[in-house]
């Protein structure tokens, strides 16, 4: 077979000129001096942008986004796990499909519109406030329950879980039923089972669908602009705000510390657990 | 071989199911619910009150409508670009041999490049290179963020090609070009369409590369949200509702036609 150079010369144009170049340019100029009167960067070395991500608060930011989306990732793991379990041994066919289609849905509709409807779920006089009072939960709206880090947490988790199900899902289609029925039949329970058998052999997809929701929630920033309070923050709405002063070496400061932070986790990752192995068998 | 889960373990486990799709489907339904009540205040309208009201309302949304045509010409261009990228992308994928994993992590590795990032990058070196703002810059934005998810749904088509047919059109003669044209093109081609829906979609939707990228004239989702942070109102309320569920049927579109094509051919 001929080598592959012409058709991958396009996609690979595509991915170097719109994708990485930019990036290289972001690293590069993060290494130089802010231009106040020209609002853009001098050409001489300079790492004060990386200084100034140690002032104001800038730090506690990062660490703020990174506990955010540990939180979020874990969270979703104890839900997706469950859901890939149902959807892989529990449904027959059809509910299986249905269900994949429900968690494919999500991927391919507005996270902007489904974070902007939990306002109206969420809010003093939303549906949870309204049922928390008629039970008589509470006698005043709870206003924690939304422009907080609660409702972020909850919009986060609404807008990641499937990218932590579908590598769970993957990773459980190769595991070997007999398996698993053969330590019933040696008398272990179901949970015992679940623990011993099913999730050491389910490692890569959990690790994996850790991996994507850490990464999608640390890259966020729908979630906060839509539902976190007044003083909210994170890393992606912290480089917008930075940005309305044109501040760009600073910009592209926290922009690099963010992407050695997320190639960083999913290359290692990748090298660790063979990321693309989980699609292996596509394509084939 | 049958697992048996016992009755508590089939509780547990349904119950989890169905948190995780209630907190992903109860926001965006309420919304459409209401998106249906004539009243000013929010809340889901009582059967003998759905209105249309507030959609027919749309037509004078001026703004909203603009902004729904840039996104749509958008749409179309970034899934015509990206879907031809990904099938081009996704053949060199089959004809390499070492090489593959790194090909397909250079293809993947755009989705977890956080969009703020990708968007203020591109927007600066576009325009300091001169290039002004506009729907052009944002296909080029959202060309990356469609083509991963493209790449995946081509590569997934390619399992129905299998190499035995290409060697035996290549045994009686057939040129590559022939090989591709009548027997690769035809088998991916529900691949082909899923990833044109999908990369459709996928730009339609987008807000924070489009946000750095767009130029005088906005995308939907820049000018939806900023009327959703300027006090909601009933239209904002229909105009996301009506994305949402068309959106949403796009993919159950493409689900049932996958399964209808699976059951064809077995």
């Amino acid at each position: 077979m001929k080598t592959p150079s012409l058709l991958l010369a396009a996609p690979l144009a595509a991915i170097l000129v719109l994708g990485l170049a930019p990036l290289i340019l972001v690293v590069v100029w993060s290494f130089c001096a802010w231009d106040s009167a020209t609002y853009w960067i001098k050409p001489e070395f300079s790492v004060a942008a990386y200084g100034s991500i140690l002032e104001a608060g800038r730090w506690s930011v990062f660490l703020s986004t990174l506990g955010k989306a540990f939180l979020t990732a874990s969270i979703c793991l104890v839900i997706a796990y469950p859901t890939a379990y149902a959807m892989y041994f529990l449904a027959g066919p059809r509910l299986s499909i249905a269900l994949a289609a429900l968690l494919t849905i999500p991927f391919f509709t507005s996270y902007l519109i489904r974070s902007f409807s939990w306002r109206l779920l969420l809010g003093r006089t939303g549906v949870i406030n309204t049922l928390l009072q008629q039970v008589g939960v509470t006698d005043a709206p709870l206003d924690w329950l939304l422009f907080s880090d609660f409702a972020v947490i909850v919009g986060l988790i609404a807008s990641y879980l499937p990218f932590a199900a579908f590598p769970i899902l993957l990773s459980m289609r190769r595991v070997d039923p007999v398996a698993m029925a053969a330590a019933r039949d040696l008398g272990a329970g179901f949970w015992t089972m679940a623990r011993t058998v099913l999730l050491p052999l389910t490692y890569s997809g959990v690790f994996a669908g850790f991996l994507f929701v850490f990464v999608m929630v640390a890259g966020s920033s729908t979630e906060v602009q839509m539902l976190g309070g007044a003083g909210a923050s994170i890393v992606s709405v912290m480089i917008n705000d930075v940005m309305r002063v044109a501040n760009f070496p600073l910009a592209f400061a926290i922009s690099t510390l963010m992407l050695v932070v997320v190639f960083g986790l999913v290359l290692i990752g990748d090298a660790i657990f063979g990321l693309a192995s989980l699609f292996e068998d596509r394509g084939q | 071989m049958i697992v048996r889960e016992g009755t508590t373990p089939r509780i547990v486990i349904w119950a989890l199911t169905v948190v995780g799709l209630a907190v992903i489907y109860a926001p965006p339904l309420y919304l459409l619910g209401v998106s249906f009540n004539p009243s000013l205040q929010p809340g889901l309208p009582r059967l003998s009150d759905v209105t249309l009201k507030w959609y027919e309302a749309l037509g004078s949304e001026h703004a909203l409508i603009a902004a729904l045509g840039q996104s749509l010409i958008i749409a179309l261009a970034t899934a015509v670009i990206a879907t031809a990228l990904s099938l081009a992308a996704a053949l060199a994928y089959r004809q390499l041999h070492r090489g593959r994993t790194a090909w397909f992590l250079t293809v993947l590795l755009p989705m977890f490049v956080p969009g703020v990032i990708q968007g203020l990058a591109l927007s600066t070196v576009l325009s300091r290179a001169g290039v002004k703002a506009s729907a052009l810059t944002v296909i080029a934005g959202h060309l990356l963020w469609a083509m991963p998810f493209a790449f995946i749904v081509i590569l997934t088509s390619f399992a129905a090609v299998k190499r035995t047919y290409l060697m035996a059109a290549d045994d009686l003669g057939a040129s590559r070009f022939r090989q591709f044209y009548d027997i690769t093109l035809p088998l991916v081609r529900p691949g082909l369409i899923s990833a044109f829906i999908f990369s459709f979609l996928l730009s339609l939707n987008e807000f924070t590369r489009a946000f750095y990228l767009a130029g005088r004239q906005n995308t939907l989702p820049v000018v939806l949200f900023g009327k959703m942070n300027a006090g909601a109102s009933p239209t904002i309320y229909a105009m996301s509702g009506a994305i949402f569920l068309v959106s949403s049927a796009c993919v159950v579109v493409v689900a049932l036609r996958s399964l209808f094509m699976q059951r064809r051919t077995g």
